[in-house]
């Protein structure tokens, strides 16, 4: 097993090192291979993790809990990377492709590198580090498109993000102060030993860090009210990067809040880290809710629904129950993969009519016959429709909130996620269901205008097909894993599922 | 054989030292700030000279103006007289009248002097003198709460309010002096000291300039042996705020233990070499720094008081 | 009243120099060129290496020499020479001196901000004084004292509008916090530390290069155009 970790911090990084260099074909090939062959490692690691926690060169730990989180990182990496291939494909007559490509190849691969890194770490630190670097990186790939928007957004995402970071450096201190106390001084921050040990750790310390954890790593997963860099940063990044963005970035950045979480309630006990989490949960999930109500830009929708999902996640955690846990889990994988099927098929829509204002989309299911149907299914997924994997695990975590005595909290939740169905299913119902012909013209700011639309000429005329054939086919194996993930999840996975739950409610 | 001075004798000396002496240090900076742009500059003993000629002079007053007008230099100048009963200029140990007021009490005495000074200067009808007074109370308003603040200091520090508990706390260890609120305190007096007396980067103190005096318009309109009193007077403040920066915060050594004649004589002369060092400070800063524009007069006073409030709180937690 | 005790030579020198760290971040509200800003900065982290290299003497920990020093190379020398590096040009007259014009950037006047960020600071001290936090190493007073620094540095990164006080200010932040860890965390392992360290050069780089992108689109280093993307 430690071929197999290696080999998942390598691979990345190594195609990100030839993606600098090569052509923008072989970059291409490079990073399609380094995300299958990542995503194919991460299955490799499965079986094992179910069974023990692995340790090596005592800074890497692989447990359960750290396989689920690798395994939304692989996945989206997989298909993000095959999806690229179709994306970039329309800007190749560009000047200066190749060097965009080059560069944005090579952010992608250590975006996912750093993202794969980061659950794969012993020591807290070094965890932060990892999820710093994501941020550092992230940015980059944001403003990498020349827009306004982009750098905007860009700078708000870097300042906000990095300054929430700033928050969990201090808590990575105080827990190192609170660690020390038991363990000496030389204390290297090993989430393992501090685990151990946590029933003797002085209180202050410990609820100060997981407070600062839970806002600082909060900042970077989307809770509200440190989420305001999320809607523009998602919005405004390529459809790829948005997609590992949401899927994955905000699912290592609750990790982390996962692990301070397991040390905070074997330390103080379950009352205060759940009560911390409800409140941040629901504050998220209502935000998000009403935000999706009135959205305009389908990206930008998506991201509220990034925010709703993380409200989802941290109320989940807050009841507690061994099942509602196991649907948390279940649900960071099944986020991943409607979310990047979401975002990707949000990027065919936007290539295929070349805007992002939902008011000037219509007919998708007309004119885009695969990516229609798949982005309508990936958006009923979001709002949790059976039998895809997001009903599954919602369901579960209110069966948890339920069984738990958060008799209110589940109700609340299920009010509020009903309100955000509306939102996209109204949405999408504009922009795929309502016939080209219909659509009314509305003028359109000069920021986000469209080529060609002048605001009150008809709708362009457009054909009907695919953009691009490697546009569709991640979409669609995103679809089957929901599908599988929601009627019969693998027995593998169901067994590292149990034991990532069996870790998380501190009876390790 | 060493001479005992009564008590009396050294209470009347501290009084005379201040207001023999005042004159001279403002002579000194005048003199090091000429040497320090390259000019020969007056000599030291100039304001002597000059104050002996305002007194033969005559004194006018505008029409219209009350007794306030000529009694207000005489008030301040009795206050003038008064403040240094109840600081440590000479001595270590309290003398009988330093109980009249505590550092609190001394503070109240030097702003009725100013007040007086600005009611006068209000009596004129000049613009000038109007707007230097109005200025000055202004800015007074913000630089108030500062004094108050390193009052608070001193107070937490030693239990008491007396400048005396204060500069004996000072002289006990190393670690008095180099505590945070010590240092804090003592800088934010600095900085309202160079408010007070009128000196860059708050005004200058040479030449008119309309626009951006303060301290300097308010004896505008008086003449002869008034404006000398206040010229006088306003030497005198310089000096004993000078002394309570040097004698209570930053340097309070030197001080007479006993009351011989030779401790009393060496405390007057280190007093004089004390205050000729501030002084020289003060004329480096003149010569180093621009003079703020008016309104950021109030971002001078800003990190005044946040010297003064840092030193409260760092005390707060015991280790100031 | 009782008085308050004097404390040691030695704690009364570390909280001289942690006050002058808080001092420095205040000033940084008040700065006009963006050459002074970073000046301001290095100022800051190379006090905060003074204070490491007093604990280490005091205490006798001998890595934090090394720590000291290392970190006075990063942070005095490499990350104001590396921002001047990226953000050349970016001046008004832009050139080779083209230190930019950042002043009155201020969303509030400047002694608002100061009676602002004073109150911030109370909260700061006050709060730590709260919790039962003793450290082995230095005096409590120095954990108000970072704490305070951090929460005044978001305050800079909140009211001054343009992209260098803010990127500065999360520069600060990283040193409040640095000096929170040598309040706290003085013996955290060396290799952890020089991690931090280097992370934080990625960060200034990758904050530098976001700078040239903005300053490439607005023409300005002033965020005040940055109002488009709402909802």
């Amino acid at each position: 097993m430690l071929v197999v970790i290696v080999a998942l911090l390598v691979v990345p990084a190594a195609a990100a090192l030839i993606c600098l260099r090569a052509p923008a074909a072989a970059a291409q090939a490079v990073t399609a291979a380094s995300g299958v062959a990542c995503f194919g490692l991460v299955l490799a690691l499965v079986p094992a993790a179910s069974r023990r926690d692995l340790n090596y060169l005592s800074y890497l730990r692989v447990d359960a809990i750290s396989v689920v989180f690798l395994l939304a990182t692989g996945f989206l990496y997989a298909c993000v990377a095959v999806y690229c291939v179709g994306y970039l494909a329309r800007a190749r007559s560009d000047p200066g492709f190749s060097a965009h490509s080059r560069r944005f190849y090579a952010g992608l691969n250590l975006f996912a590198w750093a993202m794969l890194a980061a659950p794969m770490m012993s020591s807290l630190a070094l965890l932060w580090v990892a999820v710093e670097v994501t941020t550092v990186i992230s940015a980059l790939l944001i403003a990498i498109e020349d827009t306004d928007g982009a750098a905007e957004a860009a700078w708000k995402y870097v300042l906000i993000a990095s300054a929430g970071l700033g928050l969990a450096l201090l808590a990575t201190v105080f827990a190192y102060y609170a660690g020390a106390q038991v363990l000496g001084q030389s204390y290297n921050l090993d989430f393992g030993p501090l685990l151990q040990v946590s029933g003797q750790l002085p209180h202050t310390p410990v609820r100060l860090a997981f407070g600062l954890a839970v806002l600082g790593f909060g900042t970077k997963m989307g809770l509200v009210p440190v989420h305001t860099w999320l809607p523009d940063a998602h919005s405004e990044a390529p459809t790829p990067v948005s997609a590992l963005l949401s899927g994955s970035l905000l699912a290592v950045s609750f990790y982390a809040i996962l692990r301070y979480y397991q040390v905070a309630t074997a330390a103080l006990g379950p009352r205060f880290p759940r009560d911390v989490l409800l409140v941040f949960g629901v504050a998220s999930l209502l935000l998000a809710a009403l935000y999706l109500l009135e959205q305009r830009d389908v990206k930008r929708m998506l991201a509220y629904s990034s925010i709703e999902h993380m409200g989802i996640l941290a109320i989940g955690v807050s009841f507690g129950a061994p099942i509602a846990l196991a649907g948390v889990l279940l649900h960071v994988l099944a986020h991943a993969a409607a979310k990047g099927n979401a975002f990707m098929g949000a990027g065919v829509i936007v290539t295929k009519f070349a805007t992002k204002r939902i008011s000037q989309v219509s007919g998708g299911l007309d004119l885009l016959p695969w990516s229609g149907p798949l982005f309508l299914l990936s958006v009923l997924a979001l709002g949790a429709m059976p039998p895809f994997g997001i009903f599954r695990s919602e369901f579960e975590i209110v069966a948890g909130g339920l069984a738990s005595g958060g008799n209110i909290a589940s109700a609340i939740l299920i009010v509020l996620v009903t309100l955000a169905f509306l939102g996209l299913a109204a949405t999408t119902n504009r922009m795929l269901l309502m016939p080209r012909a219909a659509q009314v013209p509305e003028p359109v700011p000069a920021r986000v205008a469209s080529g060609g639309a002048d605001g009150h000429s008809p709708p362009p005329a457009l054909q009907r097909g695919e953009p691009s054939a490697w546009m569709v086919v991640p979409v669609a194996a995103g679809a089957l894993a929901l599908l599988v993930l929601g009627v019969h999840p693998p027995a593998e996975l169901t067994g590292l599922l149990a034991r990532a739950v069996h870790q998380l409610s501190g009876a390790a | 054989m060493s001479l005992v001075l009564p008590i009396p004798i050294i209470q009347f000396l501290q009084a005379a030292t201040i207001m023999g002496a005042a004159p001279g240090i403002s002579g000194v900076i005048a003199r090091v700030e000429a040497r320090l742009q390259g000019r020969a500059g007056p000599r030291v003993l100039q304001p002597y000279y000059d104050l002996a000629k305002l007194f033969r002079k005559e004194a006018l007053a505008p029409q219209g103006a009350s007794w306030v007008f000529l009694a207000a230099p005489l008030a301040a100048m009795t206050c003038y007289l008064t403040v240094p009963l109840l600081i440590p200029v000479l001595t270590t140990f309290g003398l009988p009248l330093g109980y009249m007021g505590d550092i609190l009490g001394g503070g109240f005495i030097l702003s009725l002097a100013s007040f007086v000074v600005a009611m006068a200067a209000l009596e004129t009808g000049s613009p000038y003198a109007q707007m230097g007074a109005s200025r000055a109370k202004t800015f007074g308003a913000i630089t108030e709460p500062v004094v108050l603040f390193v009052v608070f200091v001193v107070a937490l520090i030693t239990g008491t309010d007396l400048p005396y508990a204060l500069a004996a706390t000072v002289r006990s260890s190393a670690g008095q002096i180099v505590r945070p609120a010590h240092l804090l305190a003592a800088a934010a007096l600095f900085m309202v000291i160079l408010y007070e007396t009128g000196r860059i980067p708050v005004e200058t103190h040479t030449g008119t300039n309309e626009f951006g005096m303060i301290e300097e318009a308010r004896p505008f309109e008086h003449s002869g042996p008034y404006f000398a009193l206040l010229k006088w007077g306003s030497a005198m403040k310089q000096l004993i705020l000078y002394t309570i920066l040097l004698n209570v915060f930053v340097a309070p050594w030197g001080l007479a233990a006993t009351a011989s004649a030779v401790a009393v004589a060496l405390a007057i002369v280190a007093l004089l070499a004390k205050a000729t060092g501030l002084g020289i400070v003060v004329a480096v800063i003149d010569n180093s720094f621009a003079k703020l524009r008016l309104f950021k007069i109030t971002e001078f006073a800003a990190a005044a008081f946040l010297l003064a409030v840092l030193g409260v709180f760092t005390l707060y937690l015991g280790g100031g | 009243m009782a008085a308050v005790a004097a404390p040691s030579v030695f704690s009364g020198g570390a909280n001289v120099v942690a006050v002058g760290v808080l001092l420095a971040e205040f000033g940084m509200f008040r700065q006009a060129l963006l050459r002074d800003q970073v000046r301001l900065y290095a100022a800051q982290s190379a006090l905060i290496s003074v204070l490491a290299v007093i604990v280490a003497a005091a205490r006798h920990l001998p890595e934090l020499y090394v720590l000291a020093g290392l970190s006075a190379a990063l942070k005095v020398v490499i990350v104001p020479i590396l921002l001047r590096r990226l953000l050349r040009g970016t001046g008004r007259d832009s050139g080779e001196h083209g230190w930019t014009d950042i002043a009155g950037s201020g969303a509030l006047s400047l002694a608002s901000t100061v009676l602002l960020a004073i109150a911030v600071a109370a909260f700061g001290f006050f709060s730590v004084g709260a919790l039962a936090i003793r450290s082995p190493v230095l005096p409590v007073t120095a954990l108000a004292i970072s704490v305070s620094v951090a929460l005044v540095a978001f305050v800079l990164m909140i009211i001054r509008r343009d992209v260098a006080s803010q990127a500065i200010g999360f520069f600060s932040l990283e040193n409040a916090i640095s000096l929170t860890a040598l309040v706290v965390a003085a013996g955290l392992p060396f290799i952890l530390e020089v991690a931090f360290l280097f992370d934080l050069l990625v960060v200034v780089v990758v904050f530098g290069l976001l700078i040239r992108v903005h300053h490439g689109r607005a023409e300005s280093l002033s965020t005040a155009d940055l109002t488009s993307l709402r909802g």
